[in-house]
C-alpha cells in the first residue's frame, strides 16, 4: 500500500503497527547480476534507476552500516548546479531535474524545496565571476540571475549588507531551482522503492574482497557471503580507498573531514540558502527550524569523523557576518563526515581497470547534490554497457590524459579543494 | 509563593525582580530561574513543539527537555534557554515560546488530538501532491509551527571573547567525585583548573542531607572551595560548560561570566589529564502524562526543596525505583511539608496522568493489578540514572550498555580523560569520594608529581533489580520532540530498526536538549520493541557540544572588520590622505582608484589611464611576493622552478618569468632579477605571494636538500612604487639617481641598485601597464618619503597617483595575463600564448606532466583579444562567446568566454580578452558575446590579445 | 585543533601550520610523464599511520614530516 493522507488516517486507526516495513529482508543468494557496494544516496539511487528503466532486479545492495549513514546522513542537503564547467553544471543541473520529481517518482516526500541558492560575491571582480558563472547557466538552460545589493536586500531582509565588515557584500549568484532536499528521506525513498521492485539491500554487509580474474570481475566476497556476479559498482564515499585497494585500483584521492552544524531550532528567518565565500559558510533553516551550516574541508587527510572545531568556528564567524542576528543563537551539534576529494577536486565515475567493476567516488563535499542524476547515468552504465555522456567526463583515466575537471583550478592538492 | 522563609543557598537580604509573560515576579540572588519561577508557584512554562501540550519543568539541570523559554535582557533577546540553566537576574524578562495567542489558550494544542496521525515520520508519506504542494504549500505550514522561541533581529550588542588555558589536570565537575579529586591534585601541586557549569560548586551535594567528614554536605563543599581558593596553582571557573573533548587533550568550555561586561567566553583548554566528573542524569518514567506540569524528577525535586528552599505542591506521589532515593525524597517532602500521599515502588505500575495545565491525578495499578486513583499535584518520579560520559564519548569511545548499573558506562579508561564517579556509574557518596581521589592519585602519578599510592576505584552502583514498566505507548520518551512509545515500536515495526534510523525517522533525542534524558529510555524501548538486548542496540555518536552553546562565544571578538586581520602596505596612509578609494582584495585593502572632487569611478580611472598613457602615473606594488634568492646553487634552483630559459641572464638584468604547477598548468608569472652572480630577487603575484614562498620552501627544504641555497621573504621589507608613463625616465632622473638611468645605461628589464637622494633603493625597468616604467623599492620605513618625492618631483609632469581599477586596464590593453581571471589553474603556457616562455633546453617543475595528450592536444581554448565588430558597442562584462545567436528558450552553444571587457580609455572603444576554442587558429573571426544575465549580445571580432603597442615599443622609450 | 610536534619548536597547535599533504617525493627533474604522473598521483590514503607534510608558517619557517595516525590523529614522532 502506498503512502498517503489516507493511509495514515487507516493506519492511526490500527495504532500505527502494521506499516510494512521500508525494506525487505530476504535472503542473501549466491548470484546477482549486480552488486553494488555502499547503501548511500548514490547507491541507491543506482539500485532504483537500474529496476524502474531497465527493468533488472536480480541486484544486491551490500551496505557496510546502516543505509544512508554515510554522507548522505552527514551533509547539509543543499542541492544546485552553478557550475562555469560544463561537465559539473550538465550533471548537476540532470540533478535539479530529478530532485523537482522525485516525490512523485518514489512515493516519498524527499521534501525538496527550491528556496533559491544564493552565493554572495565580496567584490565586484568576483560579482563579474559570478556573472559568468549565471551566464554559462542560462546558455545551458538553466535559470540564474545576479542580485545587486537591493535585490539582495529584497530577498533576504535579514542579511546584512552592512559595509562596515571586512568583506563587504557587492551582490549575489541567485539560482532560484536551487535549496534542499531531506537527506535521509532520499536514502529511504530510493532504498524502499528498490526493495519494493524485488532488489535486495543488505544492511550490517560490508564487501571484504573482489574475485577478479584475468582482470575481469567475478564475484564479490561479503561479510554475509560470496556473491558470483559480472558487474559490481563501487559507490562508498570516504571509504573508497579502501574498498578499490581491494580490487587493486588506485584512486588519486585522499579522505578528509567536513564539518557541519546545526543551532537549536526557531520560527522561521532565512527563506534561502546562502554561501559565503571568504573561507566558506553555507547555510540553511530546516522545516524544524534549525539554521544548518558547512564550510570548506579540515584540509588534512582523516577517517576519525571529527575533527577540527576551529572549522566550526571558522564557519560561525562568518555566518554572523551574514546575518548577525546569529551570535544570540546557540550551537546545538557538530558533526562530520570523511570526504573523498580528488587530485581534481571532481568526481571519478564510470569504469575500472577491472572489467565488470565499476566506480562512483570522488564526490567530496559535493556529492548529495547529484544523488538522482548519478543513480540515474550509472544505472545506464550498468544496464546497458555504453558510457552515458553526463558521467565521460569524470572517468578515471582523466588524470593520466591531462583532462581534468578542476572547477576551482586547484590542481592536484586534495587537501585545498 | 512557595518559598520557605529559612534555608536554602538564596541570599534573602536582595530581591531580584522579573517577568514571565509580563507578569511580575521575585526570587533572590542564588535562584535559577526554573527555582524563581516555581517559587512563584509557576509550574506551566512551555508548550511542547509538535503537540503543543502543556510542560512544566521537569529538572534542576541541563537535562530540562521541556521548560525552554525567551529571555530577554540588556542584550537583547535569545530564544530556547531552559529555566534550569539560567541563573536569575534583576529585569530579565521571560516569554513563554511555541504558543499562540497564549500559553493557556494554545490554538495549536488541537495538534494533540491528531497525534496518531502525526506519527513518527507521516511527513515523509503525505504532502505529496500536487508537485509543487510540498515547497509551496505544506512546508511553508510546517515551518511556522516548527521551531521553539523566535529570533531577535537586532544586532548583537553583547560582548564575547576567545581565551586559552594549559594546565596539568583538568576537572569536569564540582559535586563530590569533582572536588576530592581536584582537592588531591591541587595539593599535589598541580596546576588544576576546576570546571563547574552550574553557578554553585558541589552538584548533587546542593541537594543532599548526607554527611561528609563530619559535616554537612553544603559546609564540606564551602571547605573545598574555600581550600582551592587558596592555592595559586588552582583555577576555578562557575558557570562554565565543558562542552567537547577534542584532539590532543583539548576541552572546550564556554563561561557565562556573573559581570555583565563580556556576555560569554569561549576557552581552549589543553590539559595533561583530565577528569571527568560529571555525574550523572536521572531518568523519568516512561508513561501516559509523564509529560504534564507538576511531574518531575525525584532528584530534582529534592534540589529545588533543599538549595532554594521551595516548596513545589501540596500533596505528592513518590514513585522512585531506588528505595534509598525513594526514602530521601519523602524526606525532602517531609522537610518542605508536602503531604505525601503515595509512595509507590516499582512493583506498581504508573498508569497515566490526569489534568488539563497541571497535575491532577496519578492512576496507578498495584502489583495486584488493583487500581488507584491518587489526587495530587506533585510527582516525584526516578527509573534510574544515566552516567554523563559525553566528553568521553566525543573521542570516539563508544559506551556499553551495563547490565548491572542497567545504564551506558564508559568502558575503562587508560587515559588520558578519566570518568569518575556519577559518570562512570557510582551513586553513592563514599563511592564518589573515594574514585575521584584514587582516580587524582592516579594520575599525579602518571605525571611522575606523586608516588603512586594505587588507591582502589570505587565500583559502579548496581541499579536496583526492579523498574516501573510502562503500560501503555503513549507515554513521552522524548519529551522535547513529543516522541513516544508508540513511535519508536512504530520505527521498528517499519524497519528503521538501527538505532541511527530510529534517532532520525522519530527525531528521538534530536532535541535541544540532545535526549539527556530520553536516550536510555529510548535504547531501552528499541531493544523491548526490537526484539533484541539493550547492549546490542548500542548508541548513536556522542556530538559536541554537550549541551548547546552560544554562537557569539564561539566567534568572539573577531567580528566585522576584526573577522581577518587587514594587511595595508606601507603606502597606505599617504594614499589615505589623498582621498583614495581602497578595496579588499584577498587579505588586502588595496588602493582602487584616486577621485578627484566629485568624479566618478568612471571619470577618475579614465583620467588616471590617460595620465599614465600620456605623462605619469605612480602605483603601489608592495602587495608582490619578493624572495630573495641566495647560494651557489640558487641559479639551480630557479631554473627548476620557472619553466623558462634564463641561464645567461647578466647581472643587472629581469626576466619576464612563468611558473608552472606539478601537474603542467601554470601556476603563477612574475619576474626574475640578478642582483649578482648568486643573488637573485623574484616576484611573485600579490594572490599567490604566500603559496609560492611556501612551494620554493618545501622544494628547497624537502625535494632538494643537495642545492646550496637560501631563501628569504622580503615582501615586508620592501615599499614598492612603480612610476609609469612617457615621462617616467625624466621623473627618475629628477630623484636624483646616483647611478646612470640613461636609456643605454639603463634599459628595459634592468635592475639598479644605489640612491635616489638619501633614499637607498633597488630599481627595476619592468612594466605592467606597457609604459616606460620603474618600479621603485626602498625600505617600508621609507614609503612616505619616496612618496612624497615623487609626488614632489613629478609635479612638474602632473604626476597622479593610480589604483587597481587603472593597473587593470592598462594590463588588459596590453593583454597581459593576471592571477584569477587568466591564470586560473587549467591553462598551459601555450593555450596563453605563452609558448616562448618555455625552454625545451632544461628540466623545471612540470615538464613531465605538460607533456599528457590533452595538454598537447590541437584545439583547447586560447587566451584571444577581442573587439566589438563596429568599433563601439560596449562588450558585456563575463559574456560567452557563441557562433550563433541565442535560441528562443535563450540557449545557445558556447565556445568560450570573456575574462575582462573594458571600454580602452587609450583607444576610445571597447575591447576585452577572453578563452575561444581553438582560438589562436580564430583570429579575424566574428562571434557573438552574449550576456543574458545583462541582456545583451555583441557581435565580436577575434584579434591578438595585445591591443595597444603590440611590439612594445613604449617599454624602451 | 591538533597539537603538532615540530622538531624544531616543540608542541605547537595546528594553527600555526599549513598542511602539505602526504609526503610524496617530486618526481626526478628528467622523469618520463608515466613516471611523473605515478609520483603525483600514487594514491596514499591509508587508514592508519600516515607520512606527511606540514609547513610551520607561524613558527620556525620549516616543512616537516611527521608520522600520523589517520583515525586517532595521534602524531608516531616523539619530541624526546
Amino acid at each position: 500500500m502506498g503512502y498517503s493522507a489516507l493511509s495514515l488516517m487507516g493506519h492511526a486507526f490500527r495504532g500505527n503497527t502494521q506499516w510494512p516495513t521500508l525494506i525487505a529482508a530476504p535472503d542473501m543468494r549466491t548470484i546477482y547480476d549486480i552488486v553494488i557496494i555502499g547503501g548511500g544516496g548514490h547507491g541507491l539511487a543506482t539500485a532504483h534507476y537500474l529496476a524502474k528503466i531497465y527493468g533488472l532486479t536480480n541486484i544486491a545492495v551490500c551496505e557496510a552500516g546502516w543505509i544512508g549513514g554515510g554522507n548522505t546522513a552527514r551533509n547539509t542537503t543543499i542541492v544546485r548546479s552553478d557550475y562555469l564547467l560544463n561537465g559539473s553544471f550538465a550533471l548537476k543541473h540532470f540533478a535539479l531535474k530529478l530532485w523537482e520529481d522525485l516525490t512523485q517518482d518514489l512515493d516519498f516526500n524527499i521534501m525538496y524545496e527550491p528556496r533559491g541558492y544564493i552565493d554572495l560575491a565580496h567584490s565586484d571582480g568576483e560579482l563579474e565571476q559570478f556573472e559568468l558563472r549565471a551566464n554559462a547557466m542560462r546558455l545551458r538552460g538553466a535559470d540564474a540571475q545576479i542580485l545587486d545589493r537591493s535585490a539582495l536586500k529584497a530577498r533576504i531582509p535579514l542579511l546584512s549588507l552592512d559595509m562596515d565588515k571586512r568583506f563587504p557584500v557587492s551582490g549575489a549568484l541567485f539560482q532560484p531551482a536551487g535549496g534542499v532536499v531531506r537527506h535521509d528521506a532520499v536514502a529511504w525513498g530510493f532504498a524502499r522503492k528498490a526493495s519494493q521492485a524485488g532488489i535486495h539491500i543488505f544492511q550490517n554487509c560490508p564487501v571484504t574482497g573482489f574475485d577478479i580474474s584475468d582482470g575481469v570481475l567475478q564475484g564479490v566476497q561479503t561479510a554475509k557471503g560470496h556473491i558470483t556476479c559480472k558487474q559490481a559498482l563501487i559507490s562508498v564515499a570516504g571509504e573508497s580507498s579502501a574498498v578499490a585497494g581491494l580490487a587493486g585500483i588506485n584512486l588519486p584521492l585522499n579522505s578528509i573531514n567536513v564539518q557541519a552544524c546545526v543551532t537549536e531550532p526557531v520560527k522561521p528567518a532565512l527563506d534561502a540558502v546562502v554561501n559565503y565565500n571568504v573561507g566558506l559558510s553555507y547555510l540553511s533553516q530546516t522545516a524544524k527550524g534549525e539554521f544548518v551550516l558547512g564550510g570548506a574541508t579540515d584540509g588534512y587527510a582523516s577517517f576519525a569523523r571529527r575533527g577540527s572545531f576551529e572549522r566550526i568556528e571558522d564557519v560561525l564567524a562568518r555566518a554572523v557576518q551574514m546575518f548577525p542576528f546569529l551570535s544570540r543563537l546557540r550551537l546545538m551539534r557538530h558533526w562530520s563526515g570523511t570526504a573523498d576529494i580528488t587530485a581534481d577536486g571532481n568526481a571519478i565515475v564510470g569504469q575500472t581497470p577491472v572489467s565488470g567493476l565499476m566506480i562512483n567516488s570522488g564526490w567530496g563535499y559535493a556529492g548529495f547534490k547529484a544523488t538522482p542524476a548519478v543513480g540515474h547515468q550509472l544505472a545506464e552504465l550498468l544496464a546497458t554497457g555504453i558510457l552515458p555522456d553526463l558521467i565521460a567526463p569524470f572517468a578515471l583515466d582523466r588524470f593520466a590524459l591531462g583532462a581534468e575537471q578542476d572547477d576551482a583550478g586547484i590542481g592536484p592538492y586534495p587537501w585545498l579543494h | 509563593m512557595s518559598r520557605f522563609s529559612i534555608g536554602g543557598l538564596i541570599d534573602r537580604d536582595k530581591t531580584l525582580t522579573f517577568t514571565f509573560d509580563g507578569v511580575t515576579m521575585q526570587g533572590h540572588p542564588g535562584d535559577m530561574l526554573a527555582s524563581a519561577l516555581l517559587a512563584n508557584d509557576r509550574h506551566f512554562v512551555a508548550r511542547s513543539l509538535k503537540y503543543h501540550r502543556p510542560r512544566g519543568i521537569m529538572s534542576a539541570g541541563l537535562e530540562e527537555p521541556s521548560a525552554l523559554v525567551t529571555v530577554t535582557d540588556a542584550f537583547g533577546s535569545m530564544p530556547n534557554l531552559k529555566v534550569t540553566e539560567v541563573p536569575l537576574r534583576d529585569g530579565m524578562q521571560v516569554s513563554s515560546q511555541n504558543a499562540h495567542p497564549s500559553l493557556e489558550r494554545d490554538r495549536a494544542a488541537v495538534f494533540g488530538l491528531g497525534s496518531k496521525m502525526l506519527s513518527a515520520g507521516f511527513y515523509y508519506k503525505t504532502f505529496k501532491w500536487p508537485k509543487t504542494g510540498w515547497a509551496k504549500t505544506y512546508a511553508p505550514l510546517i515551518r511556522r509551527a516548527a521551531g521553539h522561541g523566535g529570533i531577535d533581529p537586532e544586532p548583537d550588542r553583547a560582548l564575547y571573547d576567545k581565551r586559552r588555558m594549559a594546565c596539568d589536570v583538568l576537572v569536569v565537575g564540582s559535586g563530590a567525585a569533582g572536588l576530592s579529586a581536584a582537592l588531591i591534585a591541587a595539593q599535589s601541586g598541580a596546576t588544576t583548573v576546576l570546571l563547574e557549569q552550574d553557578h554553585a560548586l558541589g552538584g548533587a551535594l546542593l541537594g543532599s542531607m548526607e554527611q561528609i567528614e563530619g559535616m554537612s554536605a553544603v559546609d564540606w563543599v564551602q571547605d573545598a572551595r574555600a581550600a582551592l581558593s587558596q592555592l595559586s596553582n588552582v583555577t576555578l571557573k562557575t558557570r562554565t560548560l565543558a562542552f567537547g573533548q577534542y584532539d590532543h587533550c583539548l576541552i572546550q568550555a564556554v563561561e557565562a561570566p556573573d559581570e555583565m561586561t563580556t556576555k560569554a567566553i569561549l576557552w581552549k583548554i589543553r590539559a595533561r589529564r583530565i577528569i571527568l566528573a560529571s555525574g550523572a542524569i536521572e531518568r523519568p518514567v516512561v508513561f501516559a502524562g509523564n509529560d504534564r506540569p507538576g511531574v518531575m524528577l525525584a532528584s530534582a525535586v529534592r534540589l529545588y526543596i533543599r538549595r532554594f528552599s521551595v516548596g513545589l505542591g501540596k500533596c505528592a506521589v513518590v514513585a522512585v525505583s531506588d528505595v534509598e532515593e525513594r526514602n530521601d525524597t519523602v524526606a525532602a517532602l517531609n522537610e518542605a511539608g508536602t503531604k505525601v500521599v503515595a509512595v509507590l515502588d516499582s512493583d506498581v505500575q504508573l498508569v497515566k496522568t490526569k489534568g488539563r495545565h497541571h497535575l491532577k491525578m496519578v492512576i496507578w495499578r498495584d502489583s495486584k493489578g488493583r487500581r488507584h486513583r491518587t489526587p495530587c499535584d506533585l510527582l516525584a518520579m526516578s527509573n534510574g540514572w544515566s552516567p554523563t560520559a559525553h566528553l568521553f564519548a566525543h573521542m570516539g569511545h563508544s559506551l556499553r550498555f551495563d547490565v548491572r548499573t542497567h545504564s551506558l558506562l564508559p568502558s575503562d579508561s587508560d587515559g588520558p580523560l578519566y570518568p569518575v564517579g556519577g559518570a562512570r556509574g557510582v551513586r553513592d557518596l563514599v563511592g564518589c569520594l573515594q574514585d575521584g581521589k584514587a582516580v587524582a592519585h592516579h594520575v599525579m602519578a602518571e605525571l611522575e608529581m606523586h608516588k603512586h599510592l594505587n588507591l582502589p576505584r570505587a565500583m559502579p552502583t548496581p541499579a536496583p533489580t526492579k523498574r516501573f514498566q510502562s503500560a501503555t505507548q503513549t507515554g513521552f520518551v522524548d519529551l522535547q520532540n513529543d516522541v513516544t512509545r508508540a513511535d519508536i515500536a512504530q520505527a521498528q515495526a517499519e524497519g528503521y530498526d538501527d538505532v541511527e534510523l530510529t534517532k532520525r525517522y522519530t527525531t528521538l533525542g534530536m532535541g535541544t536538549d540532545q535526549g539527556k534524558t530520553s536516550w536510555t529510555n529510548g535504547i531501552l524501548e528499541i531493544a523491548a520493541f526490537g526484539n533484541q538486548t539493550a547492549g546490542n542496540v548500542g548508541h548513536t555518536t556522542y556530538r559536541p557540544p554537550y549541551s548547546p552553546v552560544s554562537i557569539g562565544a564561539l566567534v568572539g571578538a573577531e567580528v566585522d572588520t576584526e573577522m581577518i586581520p587587514i594587511h595595508r602596505t606601507p603606502f597606505h596612509t599617504d594614499f589615505a590622505r589623498l582621498g583614495c578609494v581602497f578595496q579588499t582584495s584577498g587579505h588586502w585593502l588595496y588602493s582602487r582608484y584616486f577621485p578627484q572632487a566629485d568624479e566618478t569611478m568612471t571619470e577618475a580611472v579614465t583620467r588616471e589611464c590617460k595620465a599614465v598613457r600620456q605623462s605619469l602615473g605612480c602605483v603601489d606594488m608592495s602587495t608582490l611576493g619578493k624572495i630573495d634568492v641566495q647560494g651557489p646553487d640558487a641559479l639551480t634552483f630557479l631554473s627548476r622552478m620557472y619553466c623558462n630559459a634564463f641561464a645567461k641572464l647578466p647581472i643587472g638584468r629581469v626576466r619576464y618569468a612563468l611558473m608552472l604547477r606539478e601537474d603542467g598548468y601554470v601556476f603563477d608569472d612574475g619576474t626574475i632579477a640578478r642582483l649578482a652572480k648568486d643573488h637573485f630577487l623574484i616576484t611573485a603575484t600579490t594572490a599567490n605571494a604566500a603559496s609560492v614562498w611556501r612551494y620554493m620552501q618545501k622544494c628547497a627544504q624537502i625535494d632538494w636538500p643537495d642545492l646550496d641555497v637560501t631563501l628569504t621573504s622580503v615582501r615586508d621589507h620592501w615599499a614598492s612604487l612603480a612610476i609609469a608613463g612617457p615621462n617616467a625616465r625624466d621623473l627618475l632622473a629628477a630623484l636624483d639617481p646616483d647611478f646612470d638611468i640613461g636609456r643605454d645605461a639603463f634599459p628595459f628589464a634592468a635592475v639598479r641598485q644605489g640612491h635616489l637622494g638619501a633614499l637607498p633603493v633597488r630599481v627595476f625597468s619592468v612594466s605592467f601597464s606597457g609604459e616606460l616604467s620603474f618600479e621603485i623599492n626602498t625600505p617600508a620605513g621609507f614609503a612616505t618619503a619616496l612618496f612624497d618625492r615623487v609626488l614632489d618631483a613629478g609635479a612638474k609632469w602632473n604626476i597622479v597617483p593610480y589604483g587597481l581599477e587603472t593597473l587593470d586596464i592598462l594590463r588588459i590593453e596590453k593583454g597581459h595575463i593576471s592571477v584569477g581571471t587568466e591564470i586560473d589553474g587549467r591553462r598551459t603556457p601555450h593555450d596563453l600564448g605563452l609558448d616562448q616562455l618555455v625552454s625545451s633546453q632544461k628540466h623545471y617543475v612540470g615538464r613531465a606532466m605538460l607533456e599528457r595528450p590533452n595538454l598537447k592536444a590541437q584545439g583547447r581554448a586560447h587566451f584571444v583579444g577581442l573587439r566589438s565588430e563596429d568599433g563601439h558597442s560596449p562588450i558585456p562584462p563575463a559574456a560567452h562567446l557563441c557562433e550563433a545567436g541565442m535560441d528562443s528558450q535563450g540557449m545557445a552553444q558556447t565556445c568560450g568566454y570573456l575574462t575582462a571587457a573594458v571600454h580602452s580609455p587609450t583607444l576610445d572603444q571597447p575591447i576585452a580578452l577572453g578563452f575561444l576554442d581553438n582560438g589562436h587558429a580564430r583570429m579575424g573571426e566574428t562571434l557573438w558575446a552574449h550576456s543574458p544575465v545583462a541582456g545583451k549580445s555583441v557581435r565580436v571580432r577575434v584579434g591578438p590579445v595585445c591591443a595597444y603597442d603590440p611590439r612594445g615599443d613604449r617599454l624602451h622609450a | 585543533m591538533l597539537l603538532i610536534p615540530c622538531p624544531y619548536c616543540g608542541l605547537r597547535d595546528e594553527s600555526e601550520f599549513v598542511y602539505g599533504g602526504p609526503a610524496r617525493a617530486l618526481p626526478d627533474m628528467d622523469a618520463q610523464t608515466p613516471e611523473a604522473q605515478h609520483s603525483l598521483y600514487r594514491p596514499i590514503n591509508p587508514r592508519g599511520p600516515l607520512r606527511e607534510l606540514w609547513y610551520h608558517s607561524g613558527g620556525c619557517e620549516c616543512w616537516i614530516t611527521l608520522t600520523r595516525n589517520t583515525i586517532t590523529h595521534e602524531f608516531e614522532d616523539d619530541l624526546s
